[in-house]
């Protein structure tokens, strides 16, 4: 499945977290989790987020995303939307639904405003403009499934989820369907491995530990999810659901989600 | 309408220096000029501190222009090197109120090295206190020399903790070269006119 150089940058660029787009400010329900005394060690926090990646990242957000990278690869806006749609529908917590979208919105405005050149030519860009009807940026002149999509988060009319921008960017950089899903998922896990740094008191080592241990189901589950439908996409974590929801009503927070 | 068609004007400095009540100060000065303010609070407990202002602010300014921003426990980040979530509370104050002229935007405590994203801020204040140390501006910090306007706060306090306000002066003045700073009390707002003066020089009439 690998890759190019420069896709590989693209993956590398998505998945860290100097990418500013407010990652560092969701836990997930991490902070309520900790705030009730439930993640003591490094194994529980490795247990707390295996079921994250199994229950939520894998069934949830690795299906959006990689039906907006097939919906981007072959150009399909309407597809693109249905995804976008669902996975706001079975995104259950008001917080999670927020920091996804924020999130969302935040990159398509980003590399609207740094990628933009990569329209004019460069071959490591788009990978399939279509031609804009009307409206549009000037008639005649390809518009990529990218703007568009950005246009509609913008003026409202799609909630723009981070993992369904993250599919559609990842594949018009030419990232590779099951990488993209990897790089958002690892990303994820170093997100809430450094959220769980902040809040408790766990060493780097043990941190890094727990990045290690993870690494067969961050595969494991991208590569069980990767070819889902989108109509499989629903997520099963009554639990981290509860605490997300607890979470918007609690006292002391450091953390939006 | 978005974060870019608002004046910005971000406060930095080190927790307690007077942040909050810098904003408490500046607030109803800028209303009773007929300025639409927006207030977002970084601090770090932010919706308690945010409900702070919303208590103090009930007869000046409408709920949903008064805004908390979590920062995971990073609040430099929030400020530099990643502002998205903070333009994205602006962005909501915009789309709910286009006639918007200004927003203050209270960082979470911080060190002295916190400075404001120019993206984040057009206007930057960095407010220290006297009962820190007569030394913070001598120390040179990013925040201290970079700020817009350095804001020297609890003038009252200088004789109990032993500062001397002419070796502030002079450090100050050293350190900030042509840059401005104002001695401020927000106890009982010397000097927050002349605080107000400069960002309304520097950024509402620009
Ligand atoms: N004596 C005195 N106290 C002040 C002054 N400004 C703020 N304070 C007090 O200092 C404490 C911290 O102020 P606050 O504005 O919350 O600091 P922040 O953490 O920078 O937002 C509060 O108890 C304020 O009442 C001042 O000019 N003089
Ligand atoms: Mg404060």
């Amino acid at each position: 499945m690998t890759t190019n150089a420069d896709a590989f940058l693209a993956a590398l660029r998505l998945s860290d977290s100097f990418l500013p787009v407010g990652g560092y400010t969701a836990s997930y329900g991490l902070e309520q989790y900790v705030n009730e005394d439930r993640i003591e060690d490094g194994d529980a926090l490795q247990e707390l987020i295996a079921a994250y990646l199994r229950r939520v990242v894998g069934p949830c957000e690795t299906v959006a995303l990689a039906n907006a990278h097939e919906a981007s690869a072959t150009d399909d806006l309407e597809a693109l939307l249905a995804v976008d749609e669902r996975l706001h529908a079975v995104t259950m917590p008001r917080e999670f639904r927020e920091s996804s979208t924020k999130a969302g919105a935040k990159l398509c405005e980003l590399l609207e405003q740094t990628d933009s050149r990569r329209t004019a030519g460069d071959p490591t860009g788009n990978s399939g403009g279509k031609v804009a009807g009307d409206g549009g940026a000037g008639c005649g002149e390809p518009v990529d499934l990218e703007s568009t999509f950005a246009d509609a988060i913008a003026a409202d009319e799609t909630p723009g989820h981070y993992p369904v921008v993250f599919g559609v960017v990842a594949q018009a950089r030419g990232v590779s369907r099951l990488e993209a899903c990897l790089a958002h998922a690892h990303a994820f896990v170093t997100g809430l491995l450094g959220a769980a740094q902040r809040l408790g008191r766990f060493g780097h080592t043990a941190i890094q530990t727990v990045l290690a241990d993870l690494r067969p189901t961050i595969r494991t589950v991208c590569e069980r999810h990767v070819d889902d439908e989108p109509r499989a996409m629903a997520s099963f974590a009554p639990l981290a659901e509860i605490m997300g929801m607890r979470h918007e009503r609690a006292e002391r927070r450091l953390f939006m989600s | 309408m978005g974060y870019r068609d608002v004046a910005k004007v971000g406060l930095g400095g080190p927790v307690g220096s007077g942040k909050t009540a810098m904003v408490k100060c500046l607030v109803p000065r800028l209303v009773e000029k007929g300025y639409e303010v927006g207030v977002i609070a970084n601090d770090i407990m932010t919706q308690e501190d945010a409900d702070v202002f919303r208590e103090s602010f009930a007869d000046l300014l409408p709920e949903d222009l008064v805004e908390g921003v979590e920062t995971g426990a990073c609040p430099h980040t929030g400020i530099r090197e990643d502002p998205s979530m903070n333009l994205a509370a602006i962005d909501e104050f915009t789309e709910r109120h286009p006639e918007l002229d200004v927003v203050l935007v209270e960082s979470g405590g911080d060190n002295l090295a916190a400075t404001f994203n120019p993206e984040l801020a057009d206007y930057f204040l960095f407010v220290i206190s006297v009962a820190e140390g007569e030394d913070i501006p001598r120390k040179r910090g990013p925040g201290v020399t970079q700020a817009d306007l350095l804001v020297v706060n609890k003038t009252d306090l200088a004789p109990h903790v032993d500062a001397d306000l002419d070796v502030i002066e002079a450090d100050a003045s050293e350190v900030r070269g042509e840059d401005p700073f104002v001695f401020t009390n927000c106890k009982n707002g010397d000097g927050v006119d002349e605080t107000l003066d400069h960002i309304e020089r520097e950024v509402l009439f620009a």
